[in-house]
């Protein structure tokens, strides 16, 4: 199951009336968007949206059925078992080698403020501007022990740049530390604090 | 040895200010009040000055700073009891008077030798001069951000010999804690605020950073890196601070301090900048 599919069915299931949707699927062969909002005390478009919303995500049928000349839909349960089953491993960056020999350095008149870690040995956190004139904001990005020694050791603004890799050894940081080094990095870059010198 | 100045020129008058003010202060309060009163203000101002060199003395044992203390004190003293010896004519007595200025002239005499001799000048020009001698390139670059520049072989006891020796001959204000030893240079004109605490936080000054296992790093603060005439390129001289202290704390361990004194002398920069 992707993230997108787990936030869908985890924010039906959060809604306060679906425990008794839920349990009118379970107890009822079939019901109408209708039956279950008057049954529920729900507006009907709240009802049929919760319903629709379930049919897509495969865990109800919807047939339509007659009466007289006027359609409707019926809902009933197509499984009697919800799992949310999400590889948090889908989102894990594997570093590559083009990665870690990217050269970077610090972007000059980046307009960043750093914040030396009490222990001198690292950066604790880095200030930046975003946005445009009155709407420029102040984001502070706190860093993990391990990303405030890479940044402590990345190269000044106009200094020769050098590979991640090489940053990664002076700093004392593993390859393990890969991933969350270069999703430091490449949030700096898309806020202008580092660049890659080809 | 270049004598070609790399930082811009000392126009600061926050050294003379001080005594300076005090005497004016001590003309007004004379012409408003009465000269008792000025003189007892005088005699204020003096001792809460001897009070500053006090803490100098306490914070870096410059041993300049002590004659200054003396000499404060002597002034303060002399100021709260003037008015009484003008009103019972003590200074009428020849001898009374002498022995008065004997000792204002020769703690007089022995402090300009002091100031001449750079006994009691912070050195942080001199630090900032000798950092950016071998620097050549101009290309800026500069960051808030501290750099590591090396790695020295010292215990803690060593290099707290180094940092006393480089407090006592004022070329930085040591900030002492259980993990890191840092030197902060401090330029003639921003000891008051520097020493007293009233200026910024010390670690957004310029500073020099020894830890515990010996990794020496720098920060070079903004308003220092404007003070040179040019843009220097910044990474080459945060290396090259970081160098100098090295190189002045190899010298301290051979007991050969005293030649990085000279170093700083030869640089011939104004007794009072």
């Amino acid at each position: 199951m992707d993230f997108q599919t787990a936030a869908k069915i985890g924010s039906l299931l959060a809604k306060d009336y679906a425990e008794g949707m839920f349990a009118l699927l379970v107890n009822y062969q079939g019901i109408s968007a209708s039956e279950a909002a008057t049954r529920l005390n729900l507006h009907i478009k709240t009802s049929q949206d919760f319903l629709e919303a379930l049919v897509e995500l495969d865990i109800l049928t919807g047939t339509e059925v007659f009466e007289k000349k006027r359609p409707y839909i019926r809902y009933a349960l197509k499984t009697d078992r919800i799992v949310i089953d999400l590889d948090l491993m889908q989102v894990a960056r594997k570093p590559v080698v083009d990665e870690l020999s990217l050269r970077v350095r610090e972007k000059e008149n980046a307009g960043a403020r750093f914040t030396v870690a009490r222990s001198g040995d690292s950066i604790a956190s880095v200030a930046i501007w975003i946005g445009e004139g009155r709407d420029r904001q102040e984001r502070k990005i706190k860093l993990t022990p391990p990303q405030g020694r890479f940044f402590y050791h990345l190269p000044f603004p106009k200094a020769k740049p050098l590979t991640v890799a090489e940053i990664m050894h002076k700093a004392g940081l593993g390859e393990e530390i890969a991933p969350e080094i270069l999703d430091l990095i490449q949030l700096a870059m898309k806020y202008g604090v580092v660049e890659a010198i080809q | 040895m270049s004598l070609v100045r790399k930082l811009k020129p000392d126009r600061s008058i926050t050294g003379p200010l001080v005594p300076l003010s005090m005497l004016l202060i001590f003309g007004l309060t004379a012409w408003i009040f009465n000269l008792r009163i000025g003189f007892y203000t005088l005699g204020f101002l003096t001792a809460g000055y001897a009070l500053y060199t006090l803490y100098v003395v306490l914070r870096t044992r410059n041993q300049g700073h002590i004659v200054a203390l003396v000499y404060q004190l002597f002034v303060g003293y002399l100021c709260f009891n003037f008015p009484t010896y003008i009103e019972r004519r003590y200074l009428d007595r020849v001898e009374f008077a002498l022995a008065y200025f004997s000792v204002l002239l020769f703690f007089g005499v022995l402090l300009a030798y002091l100031v001449l001799t750079r006994k009691i000048k912070w050195r942080g020009r001199e630090i900032f001069e000798l950092a950016a001698e071998p620097i050549e390139t101009a290309n800026n670059g500069y960051t808030s951000r501290p750099r590591p520049v090396g790695k020295v072989e010292y215990s803690r006891q060593e290099l707290l010999d180094f940092v006393r020796f480089a407090a006592r001959h004022l070329v930085a204000l040591p900030y002492i804690t259980s993990k890191n030893i840092t030197l902060v240079p401090v330029k003639m004109g921003d000891e008051f605020g520097r020493v007293l605490g009233l200026s910024d936080d010390y670690r957004d000054a310029t500073w020099v950073n020894f830890d515990m296992d010996g990794n020496v790093s720098v920060h070079i603060s903004q308003k220092d890196y404007l003070d040179y005439r040019e843009p220097l390129a910044f990474d080459e001289l945060c290396q090259s601070l970081g160098q100098v202290f090295i190189d002045f704390a190899e010298l301290q361990k051979k007991g050969e301090g005293v030649r990085f004194i000279d170093r700083m002398d030869d640089l011939r920069i104004g007794i009072f900048s």
